[in-house]
């Protein structure tokens, strides 16, 4: 009987994560403010 | 004792367990994907190009390079609007290809906005989706392959000629220390629009074909090495063929004048960017596709196995202790 409660703990556990991780999702920001750029950067990001 | 620390071993492992399948199965189907507000940019480069001279008696001459930059940026309200409608995660990339004469001057630019699917990366038609202010509805993908990339040929669309056609798969490669896949497809000579903003003097390009009965026709050969986790190009090459044909290039031979012919390739530094960009990108989504999962199933065996020693130790032990005990009763 507790091995029974502990393997139940133990899966409602991984259920309640994964659950969580997806209910809250990947954020999405925001727009970014960089302009479309009409010049050719002198190096990546710069 | 024993007994208590074999349950929570037991516990964990059915945590992990448990956790193996829904992350592979349930949160990754849910997690990868594209986000809405990505901003990236490119430069690419055709060295030793071939290109009209607008402004100095529209011939042909040979240039030094010509410059492409191209920005791509997730535009978050617009995807949050169509989301609504769509009933999936959808993802608007307002893109600009700007491309750069040898005097720094704009020789033409063409903006985009392509709306895709954020996690299968197929186009979903809303309204605003456009190449150089034309409407379009694009079938297939562009710019990046979906996650998990298969070895087969896929429709790509070309945004000079507003069709999609197919990208053919030539094989594994190796690229920068990545195996990537190898896809290459071929556009023929198509009658295309002319870009709404070119340096032709006097004269608008939006009617130019009206008023002089120029016509712009365009080729390519594209080839593209491509990260089949993560999908992302790692390096793309053009061979880029452009010709105006009657009207103002009559004078040419044939009747045409070439406007643009050159190997367009990725600038050395970002394409080293990008190696490293996409390199980062799919050691996440192989962490949540396969590590992850993987060492959480592993790690459920060990402790289950754990678990049952500690337990049949434990018995074992009560099991010996138990006749001593009756002895000395």
């Amino acid at each position: 009987m507790r091995a029974f409660v502990a393997a139940v703990i133990g899966l409602a556990a991984a259920l309640a994560l994964v659950f969580a991780i997806t209910a809250f999702g990947v954020p999405e920001g925001e727009t970014s403010p960089k302009p479309l750029l009409t010049t050719a950067p002198p190096a990546p990001g710069k | 004792m024993r007994r208590r620390a074999s349950l929570v071993l037991l516990a964990l492992a059915v945590f992990c367990a448990a956790l193996a399948p829904l992350l592979r199965w349930y949160a990754y189907p849910r997690l990868a994907k594209i986000p809405p507000n990505q901003y990236q940019e490119m430069v690419l480069e055709a060295k030793d190009a071939t290109l009209l001279d607008y402004t100095g008696g529209m011939q042909p001459k040979k240039v030094d390079k010509v410059t492409i930059v191209q920005t791509l940026k997730g535009n978050v309200e617009a995807s949050k609007e169509i989301e609504a409608s769509a009933g999936k995660d959808v993802v608007v990339w307002d893109t600009l290809s700007y491309i750069i004469g040898p005097d720094g001057k704009m020789v033409s630019q063409i903006p985009e906005r392509y709306i895709f699917d954020a996690h299968t990366q197929d186009p979903v038609h809303a309204t605003g989706e456009m190449v150089d202010g034309d409407a379009v509805k694009r079938e297939g993908i562009e710019f990046k392959w979906p996650f998990f990339t298969e070895p087969r040929d896929y429709l790509y669309f070309d945004a000079q000629t507003r069709t999609s056609s197919p990208i053919h798969y030539v094989g594994p490669r190796r690229f920068k220390g990545m195996d990537v896949y190898y896809f290459e497809q071929t556009v023929p000579w198509t009658k295309v629009s002319m870009p709404k903003k070119m340096p032709i003097e006097g004269i608008d390009p939006a009617t130019i074909e009206a008023a002089t009965g120029t016509t712009l026709w365009y080729t390519a050969k594209v080839r593209f090495w491509v990260d089949p986790v993560t999908g992302a190009p790692v390096n793309a090459e053009q061979d880029i063929q452009q010709e105006m044909r009657g009207g103002i290039a009559s004078g040419g031979p044939d009747g045409k004048l070439t406007a643009f012919a050159g190997h367009v390739t990725m600038r050395e530094d970002y394409s080293d960017y990008t190696v490293d960009l996409v390199r980062a990108n799919r050691t996440k989504v192989l962490a949540l596709h396969t590590y992850a999962p993987a060492g959480l199933a592993t790690g459920g065996l060990v402790l289950l196995g754990l678990a049952l020693w500690l337990e049949a130790r434990g018995r074992r032990v009560r099991h010996e202790q138990l006749p001593q005990d009756e002895v000395s009763a």
